[in-house]
């Protein structure tokens, strides 16, 4: 039993796709592609991951730590790891849309499960603001290891023990109580802190993270590092009992005196700051898919034991019942128009742009062993080419669009989660203690349901950039700025650099 | 009944309250997780103290409480357990309809379990023999006995010992609330009634004053689990600092806190007449929809609160919100419930009497 909104196609639903530009490679977005990818999501979710839902949530309940691999493996056949890695790489080459629409369909089965695939997909998100740079390292790495079945994931990590909303907005970020540091020595960065709530943490090979380079400064040195999982000095402290969306381990991460290499230094020192507001702004549209999906599974579970069950016979007769279905399809209809909203333009207005510049789409065209020959290879990993990464950002996005985008990220995300919560707690009443089986699965989307008004910023944050974007028309500094103080060896910043003296 | 005098009243709240702080907070977990040797051990505490036999006289070795005496109880109880408080209300709900000679029959420390079986669908009564199964019934799983509470066209109450041939109590493993009343799936196959029925005389009477009970002390565990989490998350918002300031400062988080406050100072307070042996019917359903969705809220908003921290096991505050939604769902789902005010509602206006059962409100 499937949600007549989600039985609809995308063209159907959302023209704008139709009109809209594809964020890589510059024609038109191939609506026929996403379609497929989603029929591809519907596939294995019903035949992989529903299934399997409730087994692997009671088993996470007793072991937080238990994790399956064959469904990261199923998942990988279906191309879940690589729909956001740029086709360059390897990968889809989606964006924030391609995300939300394979969200939605995988936490209409089981958003623990689905988590995995969204976290992997948060962790590669930073990279993806590294540019060209980045497509011949780990993303391709990740590609290649999808292919052979023997998948690679990744993490992101931003939160920190005493710090959780305020590293998500970058006024809280400059008197945020951060603990972490990632200290310069020669040859790169020493990596010292702790990491809290790390979803895919203890499992990921690759995580993006983001440290201050300065204690004392955090918002202005805010630095993004991509982790090797295998580095010395790096260790899984603990997996979390969580409420819900358990099949995804949530992980504590230590870091005593890590070393990670300039050249993983994804951007430019000291852009941590800007990278998270874009990755934020790229993750929330997901995460109000993830809300829609949990509200549309548990919609259609309840749907269907109305329609098939003995113990529910007669209550769809009942106008209470009739009225409380109407009001869940009104609700699911809004959430996924919100967040289709937003991600659409996002990939539009506000990174398109940058990925689909002929400069960018040049690169894409060498080949890759070209790409991957030391003179390009080093020329790619330079300051020079990353000064060119921020400009080229500059030429081809706004802040103020950024910005808008960030808020209707936020919107969607927002009002998604309190979705999730109203429609899984509606039905989990409707059915009441004695439905057995459904019970068990509504109760488990509820618990679900919560963690999506938490993360990624609480409602509450997600609504003040509402305000801040939308109400008050701020313009958020969500750009990494034009000029960079570029650090001496022994450690004091000095000159600086016109990012605009770059070129692509 | 209600021969305590109001120093041996205040006196065993007192007690249940440092029963609830002393030994359920500290063991919240343990019970949660199911521990049954923990809910043993708590047991026999709360049975020391007499809330296990609240409402019976001397005579059966009651305390001899008043109604709104052991719902106070049971609020206090539910800021340490949830599930333990439901445990001593399911117990007090049971006793209270058993006839003396079963009373006498049952041993002391036994706990019992009422189970409110809302159809005849569920169980069929044929030749003496009751057959049926009744799904999720809380604090049935290990108990010493079952008094099941029918209601429908013939409202009745028949109560089981734990062991009596035929029935089967199977644990309900997926039970995500108050899970220190263990729940059960209960099998009755040709149970034989003779042995099994209580001859209570009017069991119309006694199932609709039972599940009056039960809504009335579903309605103080919702204010006791509320409670819990107000202290919680005020506590919380003054430690946590965001943004230079502790959240509190934040109107975000004040306004959850204030919106909880509310719920708490203006919540349903039932009678107040210590001497009270029964409970309206309507007041009790109306209680138990108002305070189990103003838990629900409020719980919700406390893990909120706690941001990602209130999202794991170890500081238990999402333990309060799981059990907040069984209350809004126990003894029936409050859409349910408020059907069945309706039928109240509209009696009072006509003949007096519910359509459902006849019993006068």
């Amino acid at each position: 039993m499937t949600s007549i909104t989600a039985e609809r196609s995308l063209r159907e639903q959302f023209p704008r796709l139709v009109a809209g530009r594809s964020p890589i490679g510059g024609g038109r977005l191939d609506v026929r592609e996403l379609e497929r990818l989603r029929a591809r999501a519907r596939r294995f979710a019903d035949e992989q991951v529903r299934p399997r839902a409730l087994e692997i949530d009671l088993r996470t309940g007793e072991d937080p730590s238990w994790f399956d691999w064959d469904l990261v493996r199923a998942g990988g056949e279906q191309g879940m790891l690589s729909f956001l890695i740029p086709k360059p790489a390897g990968g889809t080459g989606g964006l924030a849309t391609q995300a939300a629409v394979v969200m939605e369909e995988l936490c209409a089965a089981c958003p623990g499960i689905a988590l995995i695939f969204g976290a992997h997909a948060l962790g590669v998100s930073p990279l993806l603001l590294g540019g060209p740079s980045q497509w011949d390292g780990v993303l391709a790495e990740l590609v290649g290891s999808e292919r052979t079945g023997e998948p690679l994931l990744m993490a992101c990590a931003i939160t920190e023990p005493e710090a959780g909303t305020d590293v998500e907005d970058p006024d809280l970020l400059a008197r945020a109580r951060i603990t972490s540091h990632a200290r310069r020595v020669p040859g790169g960065f020493r990596l010292s802190g702790t990491k809290r709530f790390i979803s895919n943490g203890s499992v990921a090979r690759w995580i993006t993270l983001l440290m201050p380079t300065d204690p004392r400064r955090p918002a202005e040195t805010w630095t993004c590092f991509l982790l090797d999982a295998r580095s010395e000095g790096f260790a899984v402290s603990r997996v979390e009992h969580k409420m819900g969306q358990r099949a995804c381990p949530a992980a504590e991460l230590t870091f005593d005196e890590v070393f990670v290499p300039a050249e993983r230094v994804v951007g430019r020192e000291g852009d941590g700051a800007a990278a998270t507001m874009i990755v934020l702004a790229c993750s929330r549209p997901p995460v109000g898919a993830i809300a829609t999906g949990i509200a549309r599974g548990a919609y259609e579970r309840l749907l269907a034991w109305l329609q098939e069950d003995r113990a529910a016979r007669g209550l769809l007769e009942r106008q209470h019942v009739q009225l409380a279905l109407a009001g869940m399809e009104e609700e699911i209809h809004l959430a996924r128009q919100m967040y289709m909203d937003a991600a659409t333009e996002l990939d539009h207005t506000a990174l398109g742009g940058v990925m689909s510049h002929p400069a960018v789409r040049a690169l894409g065209h060498v080949p890759a062993s070209v790409r991957r020959r030391p003179p390009v290879r080093n020329w790619l990993a330079s300051d020079r080419a990353r000064d060119a990464t921020v400009a080229l950002l500059h030429r081809t996005t706004s802040e103020r669009a950024v910005t808008r985008s960030l808020a209707l990220s936020s919107m969607a995300k927002a009002r998604g989660g309190d979705v999730a919560m109203r429609v899984t707690g509606a039905a989990l009443e409707l059915v009441g203690l004695r439905s057995g089986l459904v019970r068990a699965e509504l109760e488990k989307l509820w618990r679900d349901a919560k963690l999506t008004q938490i993360y990624e910023g609480t409602n509450q944050l997600n609504r003040t950039e509402v305000y801040r974007g939308l109400c008050h028309g701020e313009t958020i500094h969500c750009l990494p700025p034009m000029q960079r103080f570029r650090p001496n060896g022994d450690g004091t910043h000095h000159a600086a650099v016109d990012a605009e003296g770059g070129g692509a | 009944m209600t021969g305590a005098t109001t120093t041996e009243r205040a006196e065993l709240l007192e007690m249940t309250r440092d029963v609830a702080r002393r030994e359920l907070l500290p063991r919240a977990a343990a019970l949660d997780a199911g521990e049954g040797a923990v809910l043993a051990d708590c047991w026999r505490q709360l049975v020391e103290i007499g809330l296990d036999r609240a409402l019976l006289s001397e005579e059966h070795e009651g305390s001899e409480l008043g109604i709104p005496d052991l719902l106070a109880a049971i609020e206090e109880l539910a800021v340490g357990d949830g599930g333990v408080a439901m445990c001593v209300l399911l117990c007090n709900a049971a006793l209270a309809t058993l006839a003396p000679g079963q009373l006498a029959a049952s041993f002391a420390g036994a706990r019992w379990a009422l189970v409110p079986v809302r159809s005849g669908a569920e169980v069929t009564i044929t030749h003496g023999k009751l057959d049926g199964r009744v799904t999720s019934a809380l604090g049935a799983h290990s108990a010493d006995g079952l008094v099941l509470a029918i209601e429908g066209d013939q409202p009745t109450t028949i109560g089981i010992v734990a062991g009596t041939p035929g029935l089967e109590p199977e644990r309900d493993e997926a039970q995500m609330g108050l899970r220190a009343a263990p729940a059960a799936s209960i099998v009755l196959a040709g149970v034989t009634a003779p042995s099994a029925i209580a001859a209570t005389g009017d069991g119309a009477r006694d199932a609709t004053a039972a599940l009056a009970l039960l809504r009335a002390g579903t309605a103080a565990i919702a204010r006791g689990i509320a409670r819990r989490a107000y202290e919680m998350a005020f506590e919380y918002a003054q430690a946590r600092r965001q943004g230079g300031a502790a959240i509190i400062e934040h109107d975000a988080v004040s306004d959850m806190l204030a919106a909880m406050a509310v719920r708490l100072r203006c919540g349903p307070r039932l009678a107040t007449d210590s001497s009270q042996i029964a409970i309206g019917a309507a007041q009790a359903l109306a209680a138990k929809v108002a305070a189990t969705d103003a838990a629900v809220a409020s719980t919700t908003d406390a893990v909120q609160i706690f941001g990602g921290t209130g999202y794991m096991r170890e500081t238990g505050i999402e333990k309060l919100m799981r059990d907040a939604k069984y209350c809004q769902l126990f003894p029936e789902p409050n859409w349910v419930a408020e059907d069945e005010l309706m039928g109240w509602e509209r009696a009072d206006r006509n003949d007096g009497s519910c359509r459902r059962c006849g019993f006068e409100r």
